[in-house]
């Protein structure tokens, strides 16, 4: 909620206020207390946010006096709304969705880069590897059409033909390459790899940010205006999220032990969150965030980012990154 | 328009128990005798649980399962009765005032029509964290399968009735409660029923908006991660719920309705329409549709990076530069959507009315196989629909089968009705001429049954574009369901809305097409159908 009392807010007050008195349905969140912010997430509660739930867990925001909510994300949830309408100060999205949301009017800055790597890969299975671009000649890729821009910026920065892979449109599973419809699929090293991992397959993966795709991912948006008013809660707010994910860094078992027994409703399993855990570190952190700090970027990994966004289709400047916040946490 | 179907349809197995009761049970067995077969044969391809692994996965985890289950169950009870009360209003103004009948069933029909891939997101802005969506997709689901049986219930008393209210000199008043509520309440319950497993399905697609625990929040992990007990666990206790309070409502009409309805044939319309009214309603309605559109924009604050006005979108299809490609881009999609949405829908058109007869022929399977289509109905379509494309293949067949599943349960339940609904007089005469069971049913069931047919193949065409557009979102990532989320999540809201008022629009026209070949075919076939 913005400070200021306009149409929304108090309609919004109104409807809550019923439906909490009808239905009982208050979540227990003190309602426009100045302190309380949320942190809209991308995707459901998973290991992939253990570094948020870390701070929230040991106080590290409200002992700054900040209470925040972590919301949960879904497949009918874009993060951009409630940023831009102010149901969540921060909202975390990826370099190309903010560029596109830019592209179409949002007033958006990226002020963190949780993900220094993107965690789109190829996965393939042994016998049939696909180690690096050139390998992928001749082989059937399952993956979703909405994905084929990725695919070809991918296949442009390393000089491979596009026409001589054969795309067969999936669904998001790994079910198809199992079956031998496919021979790789084009995914997140976090996920179905790790399905894969736990039903007993093992599988190779080539992570497209080793051969030129740099598209930032899990990258920390807020709005010009909370950028420019709201400066003192980003910055607990960031901090916080820095000290979760160096903990998280130090004990991804732990991490992922937290993230179960947070969210005991969201059918987790231990294993496989312990799994995807540790394979998200090597994304997160980079001899540049051990320099630096955590979410930490250059201009020439913006640069980098603004070529591949480019190819893309989504044409941005540097101005799209907002350091500010970082510096003052990280205190540069 | 289904009234009672379900209670004629399950006399048997009530009045005749010793025999009858054989029948579901039977059914039951069969189906899980196929299902444990199949599973064993495709364990391979990692999309079928056998119901012994089903069982094993529902007993190691049935904590968690049931509290995923009360939190949407929880949510799906309150649109459910949001929803339904809702109906119940609209209905009473429009028996106060019949003059707002057409306008009020044409805006609840365009927002019936809304599709749940993009009505969410918006929900979700509008109410913030919590069960908001969850409880409002669930009444949108539900308000209008209850709406237009009602509208026809209300009047449905034969006019020696209100004569006889009028003759004790009383007004209208005691006409609604000792006449109209009577008549109406066959049909509120058969409205009921079928929104049972509607507002359950509304319910788990709001979690998909943001949601911290639910059926729909497990759906979503269970097909990620390529859970197939997960998966078939989930849908077996989502169609078990939704057939016990499917079945649990057909108990409570029996025991509150003392006798059978008196048979109206047609739907009366109501009294003093012209012609000129309809087209005077359609404007009333797209007048009243774009300002409450942009009224609550306004009211709500909206900002105007994703919500985008009438004027918006009349700027993005037809006066921006690009307005031809996105014109290119949105006709492209419905095209590729239309082309499983019209076979799929015919199919389930075609295999309801066809098993509602083959049912009147043969009554003795009805106890087996009426309980197998409402479980058939109730699998909500969102948990299996991304099995069920990847059993049958990404090609049309997969999105065709998921389509007609959903439009075939309505039109089996409407036309099993329609069939009893001969009049007694005219089997008589036929009896007496020695007719035989097939010549009975050419020339006086299936005339019967045309108007409750065509009432079925109407709501079909809303349900049948939920289906489309749900398969493509979550499956098979074609048409205008997978436009409609990919613009979302790029920020194209331009797009978004264009295509959620096409669609909306498109589904209405497609209702109105329905109703006007109804017409056409009743006044050739069974012209006496036509108050």
């Amino acid at each position: 909620m913005g400070p200021t009392l306009n149409r929304r807010s108090l309609l919004g007050a109104g409807t809550a206020a019923l439906g909490a008195g009808a239905f009982g349905l208050a979540t227990g969140r003190p309602a426009l207390a100045q302190t309380t912010v949320s942190l809209q997430l991308s995707w459901l509660h998973s290991t992939q946010f253990a570094g948020s739930y870390i701070a929230l867990d040991r106080g590290w925001w409200s002992e700054n006096g900040l209470e925040v909510s972590l919301l949960p994300g879904g497949p009918n949830a874009p993060v951009e709304p409630p940023v831009v309408s102010g149901t969540a100060l921060v909202g975390i999205s990826a370099a190309d969705y903010t560029a596109a949301a830019i592209n179409q009017g949002a007033p958006f800055k990226i002020i963190g880069v949780a993900m220094q790597k993107n965690p789109f890969v190829i996965a393939s299975l042994p016998d049939n590897p696909v180690n690096e671009p050139a390998d992928l000649v001749g082989k059937r890729i399952g993956m979703a059409l909405a994905n084929t821009p990725v695919l070809e910026a991918l296949c442009t920065l390393n000089g491979v033909d596009i026409d001589g892979i054969e795309i067969v449109p999936t669904q998001y599973s790994a079910q198809p390459l199992l079956a031998g419809e496919v021979d790789c699929l084009l995914c997140w090293e976090t996920d179905l790899p790790v399905s894969m991992a736990m039903q007993g397959v093992e599988s190779l993966t080539m992570l497209m940010a080793d051969h030129g795709y740099a598209v930032h991912s899990q990258t920390y948006i807020a709005t010009d205006d909370s950028l420019a008013n709201r400066r003192d809660e980003l910055v607990t707010l960031m901090s916080g999220e820095a000290r979760g994910w160096e903990a998280y860094r130090g004990d991804t078992d732990a991490a992922a032990r937290l993230t179960l027994e947070m969210h005991p409703d969201a059918g987790l399993d231990l294993e496989t969150q312990m799994l995807q855990a540790a394979r998200q570190v090597p994304l997160m952190f980079s001899g540049l965030t051990d320099a630096n700090g955590f979410g930490w970027w250059t201009d020439e990994t913006v640069a980098a980012n603004i070529e591949t966004l480019g190819l893309l289709g989504q044409t941005v400047t540097p101005d799209l990154w907002d350091r500010s916040i970082l510096e003052e946490v990280h205190g540069t | 328009m289904t009234q009672t179907a379900l209670d004629t349809a399950m006399a048997p197995t009530i009045n005749r128990r010793g025999r009858a009761a054989v029948g579901p049970v039977l059914g039951l067995l069969a189906v899980l005798a196929g299902w444990e077969i199949a599973a064993r044969v495709l364990t391979d391809a990692f999309v079928l649980a056998a119901p012994s692994e089903v069982l094993h996965y529902l007993v190691a985890n049935w904590q968690l399962m049931t509290r995923a289950l009360g939190v949407t169950l929880g949510n799906a009870a309150a649109g459910f009765v949001i929803g339904n009360l809702a109906a119940i209003w609209l209905a009473g103004i429009a028996l106060v005032w019949p003059r707002s009948e057409g306008v009020i069933t044409g805006l609840a029909l365009l927002v019936f029509c809304l599709p749940l891939v993009a009505t969410g997101p918006i929900l979700r802005v509008l109410f913030g964290p919590g069960p908001g969506p969850q409880i409002t997709l669930a009444a949108f689901a539900v308000y209008y399968t209850t709406l237009i049986p009602l509208l026809i219930g209300l009047r449905a008393a034969p006019e020696s009735w209100f004569d006889l209210v009028r003759s004790y000199g009383r007004g209208r008043i005691s006409t609604l409660v000792h006449v109209r509520s009577m008549a109406a309440l066959p049909y509120l319950f058969a409205g009921l029923q079928i929104a049972a497993p509607a507002a359950f399905l509304g319910a788990m697609v709001g979690e998909f908006t943001g949601a911290e625990r639910g059926m729909g929040v497990l759906t979503i992990r269970a097909i990620r991660a390529l859970d197939v007990e997960m998966t078939w666990g989930l849908a077996t206790v989502a169609t078990a719920v939704s057939v016990l309070v499917y079945l649990a409502i057909g108990t409570l009409a029996r025991r509150v309705l003392l006798d059978d309805p008196p048979v109206i044939l047609a739907t009366p319309a109501p009294t003093g329409r012209r012609y000129q009214d309809g087209w005077i309603d359609i404007c009333l309605v797209l007048f009243l549709a774009l300002g409450s559109w942009a009224g609550s924009i306004w009211l709500f604050d909206l900002n105007p990076f994703f919500a985008k006005g009438p004027q918006d979108v009349f700027d993005a299809l037809f006066l921006a530069t690009d307005a031809a490609a996105t014109r290119g881009t949105i006709g492209m999609a419905l095209m590729e959507s239309a082309i499983f949405l019209i076979p799929g829908y015919f199919a389930g058109l075609v295999t309801g009315a066809l098993l509602a007869m083959l049912l009147t022929l043969v009554p003795a399977i009805v106890g087996t196989a009426m309980p197998l289509a409402i479980a058939l109905r109730s699998v909500p379509i969102v948990t299996t629909a991304p099995l069920v494309v990847l059993l049958i293949g990404r090609g049309a067949l997969g999105t065709i089968v998921l389509v007609a599943i959903m439009v075939f349960f309505p039109t089996f339940v409407a036309c099993l009705q329609g069939l009893r609904q001969a009049p007694a007089q005219v089997m008589s005469v036929f009896d007496s001429y020695a007719a035989g069971p097939l010549t009975c049913l050419l020339r006086v069931r299936i005339p019967a049954m045309l108007p409750a047919f065509f009432a079925a193949a109407r709501m079909a065409v809303p349900a049948s574009v939920l289906a489309v557009t749900v398969v493509e979102w979550l499956a098979t990532g074609s048409g205008i369901g997978s436009l409609m989320a990919l613009s979302a999540s790029l920020s194209d809201y331009d797009v978004l809305w264009a295509s959620v008022v096409l669609v909306a629009a498109l589904s209405a026209f497609g209702y109105g097409l329905v109703g006007a070949v109804e017409r056409r075919v009743l006044a050739i076939y069974a012209p006496e159908q036509l108050a």
